[in-house]
């Protein structure tokens, strides 16, 4: 599991790619949260993700929530198959607001 | 001449038959008496040390019996006698002005004539012969009298200072073989090589070599129910009875306790209440206690107070362990108590040398210690040779044991060797990948999918590192059953979920032993049971959370019965752990 983070626009573009399970879903927890303390809106590349298990999706959860109390903006993009049919299954895919290009998030952020 | 010769036979053939010194004594008197002619006599034996020295009749002859009174060392003709180491005589007591009468009004026995021959050899005092009364003539003593008692108690002395020496010999080989007997029931307490099974490849041995006949140092092993081995190793302080006696309770403790909780730190902490219970005499043992699990080649450490192990890496290198509380013994309310913290280790096919400073302390042929540095170099030489563990290890303390001299100290070693297990762990994984997915599980010909039965079965740590490969496992066996690859995911992430609450709820994140994983095919539909060897889960606790409610955690229930169609806690058929079985239909 990688986690690159970039800086676009005002905002931090976190892009994660790999499998996110028990072994890895904390250092996607300390990622997000990182870059909501340092008051930057957040936008999570999922487009790499070939696997997430339920403490991924609640790391995606912890940081969406801390970004809200925050009133920092909060959004996932290109969502690759496997994460959202997780999300799904979670029932998170009408919660977490969700973009299907990196553009379309950025553009809905500024 | 001839009578003294056959006093002294007569009274060693006597002791020699009787082991009583007492009897002989008496018997000796009764005879040298008769010798002197005398109406009576006493034989009075020097007992204590200066300035409470006393002279006790041992024997007494004649019509009056005094035996076991008592005089001060330095009164009297018998005082006299001992103190100066020479005989006396009074040969007309009645009309003797020194001579004191007043023992005569008391006893009512008339004493007229009395002879005392110091007993003593090369010096050493022992005590007095006194005989009173000659029977025949004039019922005087005369001079010769005096020279033939010199004679026999000379005799005499020499008799009982032999009998007193076979005594004290015949002590001591009681002592020995008491030794030999103690020493035998303590080898008995070492475990037996290859374990309870007496496997050929047990993973675990250890060597002891006492300096004395008992040792004050032990080591143990015994395997688990779930095949996990836990082991101990301790040094009590001191060499003699004292430290071998303190040594088989904390063996035994290490025995009773060990096999009803073995989580090493606890259990040092609990060994160490026991020990402290008793008076120490300010003795206290350090000890090693832990527990390796063959199927994972993990190994959980408690150190109190021992000696810094020693890990040996495939790779060559050398890492210690130093201890993380003090020694057993050392009361609880001086340390603050609690476990002892615990180490994790993964031996990947090294092997963890525990062994008491005997080991490194003892003197090699050129005099010098062996030190920390020789007995790796004898460790890498033993891999590098191809030596087993237990060749490695007896290797050192052959080196040390030196011929004709005692060893300065106890010397036990315990090693753990995983290099057998790290094989069978490879070949497992070997099989299983190549009978059960990459030729695919059993294939039934016509319609190319897998029949009824086991498709993989695996036995991993309860570690988040563990899932990787069982994912891998849903992964390939899911497919080869014909799921949709969406299926397959789902069923990836069920599984995954179910083995991550073993490893976070069950096993309390503690990183503590095994969970098996058996994925079956059972009439069209696919099973997984995953079991663990943790302390019972309470089933009602377990519910998928609400969807509504948007939280971080508790999602796992809720995928894994969103994806399966069947989903039961099960009693594992032995009773121990936790057992769930989980199934789709294909």
């Amino acid at each position: 599991m990688e986690i690159g983070i970039t800086e676009q626009g005002g905002l931090s573009v976190v892009a994660i790619s790999g499998e996110v399970d028990l072994s890895t879903s904390p250092k996607v927890r300390d990622a997000l949260l990182g870059c909501i303390s340092s008051n930057k809106g957040v936008i999570v590349d999922l487009s790499g993700v070939a696997y997430i298990d339920s403490s991924g999706v609640a790391s995606l959860v912890e940081a969406f929530q801390t970004a809200k109390s925050k009133a920092l903006g909060f959004a996932l993009a290109q969502v690759s198959d496997t994460p959202m049919r997780v999300l799904k299954l979670a029932r998170l895919d009408q919660v977490f607001v969700i973009h299907d290009t990196l553009d379309d998030a950025i553009a809905a952020m500024v | 001449m001839n009578d003294q010769l056959e006093l002294l036979v007569e009274m060693g053939r006597h002791f020699a038959a009787t082991r009583d010194i007492e009897v002989t004594m008496g018997r000796a008197l009764e005879r040298i008496a008769e010798l002197v002619e005398a109406e009576g006599g006493a034989l009075f034996v020097l007992e204590g040390d200066e300035p409470q020295e006393r002279l006790v009749c041992h024997a007494s002859y004649g019509p009056v019996d005094i035996k076991g009174l008592t005089v001060p060392a330095d009164k009297g003709i018998v005082g006299r006698s001992v103190a100066t180491d020479n005989s006396e005589m009074v040969r007309d007591a009645q009309n003797d002005p020194n001579f004191d009468t007043s023992m005569d009004a008391q006893s009512g026995f008339t004493t007229r004539s009395v002879l005392c021959a110091p007993l003593s050899v090369k010096g050493e005092r022992i005590g007095a012969i006194e005989v009173v009364n000659k029977t025949g003539g004039d019922g005087l003593f005369a001079d010769d009298d005096l020279t033939l008692l010199e004679a026999l108690a000379a005799s005499a002395a020499l008799a009982i200072s032999n009998a007193r020496m076979a005594g004290e010999l015949a002590e001591k080989e009681v002592m020995r073989r008491e030794l030999e007997l103690a020493a035998e029931i303590q080898r008995g307490l070492l475990p037996p090589p290859g374990g309870a099974g007496g496997e050929e490849d047990f993973p675990v041995c250890g060597v002891n070599r006492p300096a004395r006949v008992v040792s004050g140092d032990f080591y143990d092993y015994f395997t688990l129910y779930d095949g996990r081995i836990a082991f101990t190793l301790a040094d009590v302080s001191g060499k003699g009875m004292n430290a071998a006696l303190l040594m088989a309770k904390t063996a035994s403790l290490f025995r009773c306790l060990g096999k009803e909780d073995m989580r090493p730190g606890r259990l040092l902490q609990r060994i160490n209440a026991e020990v402290c219970e008793t008076a120490l005499r300010g003795m206290f043992v350090t000890m090693v206690a832990g527990i390796y699990d063959p199927v994972s080649g993990r190994l959980v450490l408690a150190n109190a107070g021992h000696e810094p192990p020693l890990l040996h890496s495939t790779d060559g290198r050398f890492k210690t362990l130093e201890a993380t509380a003090p020694p057993v013994g050392i009361p609880p309310e001086l340390t603050g108590g609690g476990p002892v913290p615990e180490v994790v280790l993964h031996l990947n096919g090294g092997a963890l040398y525990i062994f008491t400073d005997g080991a490194t302390e003892g003197y090699v042929a050129s005099d010098e210690e062996l030190g920390a540095d020789g007995f790796m170099d004898m460790v890498r030489d033993g891999v590098s040779d191809g030596l087993s563990a237990q060749a490695r290890i007896d290797a050192v303390a052959n080196r040390l044991s030196r011929s004709g001299e005692a060893l300065r100290d106890d010397i036990t070693v315990l090693v753990i060797d995983d290099a057998k297990s790290l094989q069978n762990r490879l070949n497992r994984v070997d099989n299983t990948l190549k009978d059960e997915t990459v030729r695919g599980p059993n294939m039934d010909q016509g319609a190319n999918i897998p029949v009824d039965g086991s498709l993989c079965a695996l036995t991993v740590p309860a570690r988040a590192s563990s899932l990787k490969l069982v994912r891998r496992a849903v992964g390939e066996t899911s497919s080869a059953c014909g799921f949709s690859q969406e299926q397959c995911q789902d069923l990836v992430l069920a599984v995954d979920e179910a083995c991550q609450n073993v490893v976070r709820h069950a096993y309390a994140g503690t990183d503590e032993g095994d969970m098996v994983i058996d994925i079956r095919r059972e009439s069209g539909a696919y099973v997984v049971l995953i079991r663990d060897h943790a302390p019972p889960v309470d089933v009602a606790k377990i519910v998928p959370r609400n969807l509504d409610d948007v939280r971080p955690g508790g999602l796992g229930v809720h995928f894994i019965r969103e994806v399966m169609d069947e989903v039961e806690h099960l009693s594992p058929p032995d009773g121990q752990g936790n057992l769930l079985r989980m199934k789709k239909a294909i």
